[in-house]
């Protein structure tokens, strides 16, 4: 994104003042081209913003209103107190969501900040095939993971267990965010390594005491990502649980009702999924579109 | 040789120099292979077998490629496959129009194009189970808001079950994709676009030409290789569509909007024919092993520009 913004800056420099003939013509041009403009972004704008605004409204309504589209309501914590400890209580799904997340996390990260750091660093027999490997992975639909696992945990009797979900979960956070921290570590200037290698600073204490702290602004987005994609993940957990792990997003099933959806408690669920991803979402915001097309977009 | 004041960094022996990057790599590996290489083969090794779990907890005998050829003469695999293909031809022209279209109107340094810019990746954050009951709640034909705006502005629309409608309820499952999608493609152009000098295009407009002309002319072949990723991008992950299905349609009304992944779910989790639904995950495997192939080369060419 900076280096973007170091291109543009010469440009401004040579262009000369277009002729005044022309200038009205054009101000008039450009005074209906960005009142047309900001309608566009207004419309962008509630285009993403309104689907979350309203299940956030939602969710305070008072339950009996979950249906009216008044703006202004008393609000009400009901929908929550229902979700949360209430009539249909997601406490255990939020905290396995919780611990899933975190799990998967804190195992994922070493491992891919390893990986990460050895396609970095080394040339070896093997370098791009591999790495052409773990981008290959994330193009597996997840029933082909899903279903062999669903046997294999059956025979094991690990079903609804946590440990569970997070391995499976591994499959997809993994070669992600190996990618991810590559493009960090390729960012770390090599003369750092190189001063501590000659102070004699051993392979382990490099990786622990050089590596981690300079990588920390990566490590922290790819924590963020590994924990965004176990929370929203859904396939895994349909399959590989019933109730004793189910996480939150599945869980939002059981207010289905034979007699409909409880719409109000719906919302407040939601945004229990919601919320804090968005929170997450924000903060590494620029690393979307770098993680998703594998650098082809910088 | 000469001693030297300065201490030699410590050398290792050769193998442990070569063996070096392999250890940093062999925990991931390990990881990734017992969690995708693992699967992978149990499910392609599973598919040449007969074994329903309501029959017998052991896989049974190996039947050849029978269950592939039962896939193929089966009318409702077809259907999914078709609907598959259907909701991404949909979901990838939706998306990355609208991604487009987004893209240009916030290609500018105003303040209101950088806030909106930036709460962009919001939609693709929600978790795609919870976009399909979000746009479920917003489109009920009786109570949703989405459907009362569309019936004041199009009241001849007044009468449409958007859920209970083969075509509209596969649109809807389209656009559950496409809010998360399109803006996220938005974001990706953006990038593009900002690459593209502005010279370039001020030297068009010097020439005359129409922003129309302008875009067609000069942005248009420029951005054409990011264009080609995001296609083939999107188009992976629309094969891949499952949440949505589950927590929008259920794969109805019948089954309109039965995706190849749902079917191999039913097939396999509902009812437990697990031979079965491992051959129909393998025919996905390949289909998407096309696909990425085809984005990996698009993303070669943009890198190699």
């Amino acid at each position: 994104m900076t280096d973007m913004a170091v291109k543009r800056e010469p440009a401004a420099a040579p262009v000369e003042p277009p002729p005044p003939r022309r200038r009205r013509k054009r101000s008039a041009w450009s005074a209906a081209g960005s009142a047309a403009r900001v309608t566009a972004t207004m419309a962008i704008l509630f285009f993403v913003l309104f689907p979350i605004v309203w299940m956030a409204l939602t969710a305070f309504k008072p339950a009996r209103d979950a249906f009216s589209t008044a703006l202004v309501f008393t609000p009400s914590l009901e929908n929550f107190s229902a979700v949360l400890g209430g009539q249909s209580d997601l406490t255990g799904a939020l905290l396995n969501s919780v611990l899933i997340g975190a799990a998967t996390t804190v195992i994922a990260v070493p491992l891919a900040l390893l990986a990460a750091y050895a396609f970095s660093r080394y040339r070896f027999p093997g370098h791009r095939s591999m790495l052409l490997a773990i981008v290959a992975t994330q193009f597996i639909p997840g029933v082909a993971i899903a279903l062999p696992f669903l046997t294999l945990f059956r025979s094991l009797g690990l079903i609804d267990t946590h440990l569970a979900l997070v391995i499976v979960n591994l499959s997809i956070v993994v070669p992600y965010i190996t990618w991810l921290l590559k493009g960090f570590v390729d960012s770390l200037p090599v003369e750092i390594e190189e001063a501590a290698r000659i102070d004699g600073c051993g392979q382990v204490s490099l990786l622990w005491r050089v590596i981690t702290p300079l990588a920390a602004p990566g490590i922290f987005v790819s924590a963020v990502f590994s924990f965004l994609l176990a929370w929203n993940e859904f396939l895994f957990p349909t399959f590989l649980s019933r109730s004793d792990a189910t996480t939150l997003p599945v869980a939002l099933m059981t207010l289905v009702l034979p007699e409909g959806v409880a719409w109000g408690q719906m919302a407040a669920a939601g945004l229990l999924v919601m919320a804090p991803m968005l929170v997450m979402a924000f903060l590494v915001r620029k690393h979307f579109t770098e993680g998703m097309t594998m650098g082809a977009v910088k | 040789m000469v001693a030297s004041t300065v201490p030699p960094p410590r050398r290792r022996s050769g193998w442990r120099r070569r063996a070096a990057p392999y250890a940093h790599l062999a925990p991931a590996l390990l990881a990734i292979g017992l969690t995708t290489v693992y699967p992978l083969v149990s499910a392609l090794i599973t598919s040449f077998r007969h074994w329903r779990l309501n029959e017998t907890r052991e896989p049974g005998e190996f039947v050849g490629l029978e269950q592939y050829e039962r896939a193929f003469t089966d009318g409702t695999f077809y259907n999914s496959a078709w609907v598959t293909l259907e909701f991404t031809v949909i979901s990838v022209v939706l998306s990355v129009g609208l991604g487009l279209g987004i893209a240009l109107i916030l290609n500018n340094r105003t303040r209101l194009s950088a806030f909106t810019k930036a709460l962009l990746i919001l939609p693709f954050a929600v978790a795609p189970a919870l976009k399909g009951f979000s746009w479920r709640f917003m489109l009920n034909p009786d109570t949703g808001v989405y459907d009362k705006m569309v019936d004041t502005v199009l009241p001849f629309f007044d009468d449409i079950n958007w859920l209970g409608d083969p075509f509209w309820a596969l649109m809807v499952l389209a656009l559950t994709e496409v809010w998360g999608w399109a803006p996220l493609i938005a974001l990706m152009l953006l990038g593009g676009l900002g690459s593209i000098s502005p010279e370039v295009r001020e030297a068009a407009k010097l020439d005359g030409a129409s922003p129309w002309q302008e875009f067609w002319r000069v942005t248009f072949p420029l951005l054409r290789p990011l264009l080609l990723v995001v296609v083939f991008l999107k188009a992976v992950f629309s094969v891949k569509i499952f949440d949505q299905v589950v927590t929008t349609t259920g794969g109805g009304p019948g089954r309109a909007t039965e995706s190849m992944n749902f079917f191999a779910y039913s097939q396999g989790f509902t009812f437990l024919d697990i031979g079965y639904a491992s051959a129909v995950s393998w025919v996905i495997v390949l289909v998407l092993g096309v696909l990425a192939a085809l984005y990996l080369i698009a993303m070669a060419r943009q890198e190699a520009k």
